[in-house]
């Protein structure tokens, strides 16, 4: 049988979503219909998307065939060590003292795991973007604002492999200018600008 | 009516100080800019730009806000008629017979009709919006808590009902986002919930950062992922000026679009890409250019860019007099609200007065401003598409990482961020709308206060939602929307009229 592989995941997602919050809405107290407690209206909307879930999984069986991306053996691979290694190498990094403050683990934990990500073609462009991303809040501390921008650029930058390295820098250069302008000059939000030793 | 008038003295007065005016002006061309670009729509630019609102006044932030919406449907146009290249979804349409009349050598009177159609359809609306706003807010103070239990939900329903795609899986979309709003303190009993001990997740989720993640980077992945397009401005634009049968023709699709937009635009779930959908339907079937439909029919510009500014003005009705977004820019705008310290309701006209009436009649001076930025310097904005997008995402990116920072200086907002592009990733992989999920994000919260309200007042008694004749015809509405859009057949019309 031909099913719609989107709707059928998305039910999947719907449902996995319903599921865990009504696990973790056990320890709130319901109260009752007149005095609702906090758990009471959890209750209801985890139940209510349960409900959908069900229904669009149901769906996906009758409405056509649209079956999702061809995914590479590596991008299987790839996907799950990259959320083994994340989800691994958080409590190994939060053991270490220096590493405790400013969200250091979670940070170096996603960005190990997207680092994973990027090796398979596929993954490589959301895994790039966001492993720019991650790499600023890595740096934005102790780094001061204009390290951190220039290595979510120069990462982000691989994401299109047409990129040069004249033009990385001429963007570089360019957002860090426009960037300070905006964010400090005017705006001055409060962030080390350069590195702090 | 000498109340309104001098109300709208009052407005002005606020709209036209220095600062308002600027940011009235630079949320125009920043919106006409992304408005030309494909690839960045207001919704991303509008949760872009939040976190740099927060150190403004609300008006003038609102104001700025509300000139990228309004100068997104001017700047969308744009590309629309000359490259055939929709840079929003609401002018996909235009594209239609836009792009037909350029090639028949009447691109300047495409890009005047839509320009001109535009300002007419603001300035009614800007008055729409001034009439009905203090009416609609006395009938929203007799509202209790049921009613507006109820009203959210048909918001919550129509909105997922209106959306492109599935309605099924956009109703999923909606409960999804008020699961997501859960997240945080109880208000009432001060419990955490959902929060895993993490003490940045005890005022809820980051808004900023959940649309920020869904809809702007989430989007850079998938247009890096898309092969890229160039085009190249091949015709030309021609004399702006139209002939006396092209005024004759454009008028009455003019003050047709401008009425069905208004329509519209102030139904929850509506907005500007409905309404030009809907004008353009209505065009082909009742113009008297519908014979030439298909070969550059003017009627099929003036609608529809009519209708889409007509309605970009209207969603602020139900935002500004209920306080409840009918769609995903107007979700933002209570985003950027709240952040202000201002709770959306029916008590905002009075409490807020230079908000109310300054950003009304800033909408009408940004109209203003759009044509004098649009039809002279057409040339200017089409330069823009040539800056390659490998160009563009880093800004985009690097903009979204100071700017979720900023708002509470923490880079735990930053990775929440990641988290919710990866989710948006997936949204999109799937087939799932995330419009209605910001929707339901923001009501969620708002709906279990009324809820919890009612049921208290009424003992425990949930039949106070049917016997209340305000919150019953509410619930009726919301439940023929749903049983409607569910029959085959008007499914099948609102896929037509979405696939234009």
């Amino acid at each position: 049988m031909r099913i719609n592989a989107k709707d059928f995941w998305s039910g999947i997602l719907l449902l996995t979503l319903a599921g865990v919050g009504l696990w973790l809405n056990l320890d709130h107290t319901l109260g009752s219909a007149r005095r609702m407690g906090p758990g009471y209206m959890p209750m209801m909307t985890f139940w209510v998307l349960l409900g959908l879930g069900a229904i669009v999984l149901g769906i996906s069986f009758f409405s056509g065939q649209d079956s999702l991306e061809r995914w590479a053996k590596l991008d299987f691979v790839t996907l799950f060590v990259g959320i083994g290694v994340t989800l691994g190498a958080y409590p190994i990094i939060a053991a270490v003292p220096a590493l405790t403050n400013n969200w250091y683990p979670l940070g170096i934990a996603l960005m190990l795991g997207l680092g994973v990500m990027a090796v398979s073609p596929g993954w490589r462009k959301l895994a790039l973007v966001l492993a720019g991303m991650t790499v600023f809040g890595i740096l934005l501390d102790q780094g001061g604002l204009m390290l951190a921008l220039a290595a979510l650029i120069v990462v982000a930058a691989f994401a299109d492999p047409t990129h040069r390295p004249l033009g990385v820098l001429g963007c570089i250069v360019f957002l860090l200018v426009l960037c300070w302008w905006v964010f400090i000059y005017e705006l001055d939000i409060r962030v080390n600008v350069w590195p702090v030793f | 009516m000498d109340l309104l008038f001098a109300n709208l003295a009052h407005g002005f007065g606020v709209a036209l100080s220095f600062d308002n005016l600027f940011f009235a002006l630079l949320g125009a061309l920043i919106g006409t800019a992304i408005g030309v670009l494909p690839g960045i729509g207001p919704v991303a630019t509008i949760s872009l730009l939040l976190p740099i609102t927060f150190g403004q006044p609300a008006t003038t932030a609102i104001i700025m806000l509300a000139g990228i919406y309004y100068g997104a449907q001017y700047g969308g146009s744009t590309t629309a008629i000359l490259l055939n290249l929709p840079g929003e979804v609401s002018s996909v349409v235009t594209t239609l017979e836009g792009y037909k009349m350029a090639r028949n050598g009447r691109a300047g009177a495409a890009l005047a009709i839509a320009a001109l159609g535009s300002f007419f359809a603001g300035s009614v609306a800007t008055i729409l919006v001034a009439a009905s706003g203090p009416l609609l807010t006395e009938v929203a103070l007799s509202f209790g808590p049921a009613d507006y239990f109820s009203l959210m939900l048909l918001g919550l329903i129509i909105s997922a009902v209106l959306a492109q795609g599935s309605v099924i899986k956009s109703v999923g979309m909606v409960v999804f986002g008020v699961a997501l709003g859960l997240v945080g303190t109880d208000v009432q009993t001060g419990q955490q919930r959902f929060t895993f001990g993490v003490p940045e997740l005890s005022d809820g989720l980051n808004f900023a950062a959940i649309a920020m993640g869904v809809f702007g980077i989430a989007e850079i992945i998938l247009n890096l992922e898309r092969p890229e397009v160039r085009e190249v401005l091949t015709t030309k634009v021609g004399s702006m000026f139209l002939t006396k049968e092209e005024w004759k023709r454009a008028t009455p699709s003019v003050l047709r679009g401008t009425l069905i937009g208004s329509a519209l635009g102030i139904l929850p779930g509506g907005g500007a890409s409905l309404a030009s959908f809907g004008s353009y339907m209505m065009e082909r079937k009742m113009s008297k250019g519908r014979a030439e439909f298909g070969n550059g029919a003017i009627e099929g510009v003036a609608g529809p860019e009519a209708a889409n500014n007509a309605a970009a003005q209207t969603s602020f009705i139900p935002l500004l007099t209920l306080g409840i977004p009918s769609n995903a820019v107007m979700a933002l705008m209570v985003g950027a609200l709240i952040i202000q310290g201002i709770q959306p309701g029916p008590r905002m006209v009075e409490s807020q007065p230079d908000l109310f009436w300054g950003l009304i009649c800033s909408m009408w001076i940004g109209n203003a401003m759009l044509l004098v930025i649009n039809l002279p310097l057409i040339g200017m904005w089409v330069k823009l598409l040539q800056v390659p997008y490998k160009y563009m995402y880093p800004a985009i990116l690097s903009f979204c990482a100071i700017g979720v920072y900023s708002i509470n200086n923490n880079v735990f907002d930053v990775y929440q961020t990641v988290f919710f592009a990866i989710l948006g990733y997936t949204f999109s992989k799937l087939k799932m709308e995330p419009a209605p999920l910001l929707v339901g994000f923001v009501l969620g919260p708002m709906m279990e206060e009324h809820l919890r309200r009612a049921m208290l007042l009424s003992r425990g008694d949930p039949s106070v939602f049917i016997e209340r004749p305000i919150s019953a015809v509410l619930l009726l509405i919301a439940t023929l929307a749903l049983g409607l859009m569910l029959l085959p057949g008007l499914r099948k019309k609102k896929e037509a009229a979405m696939a234009g």
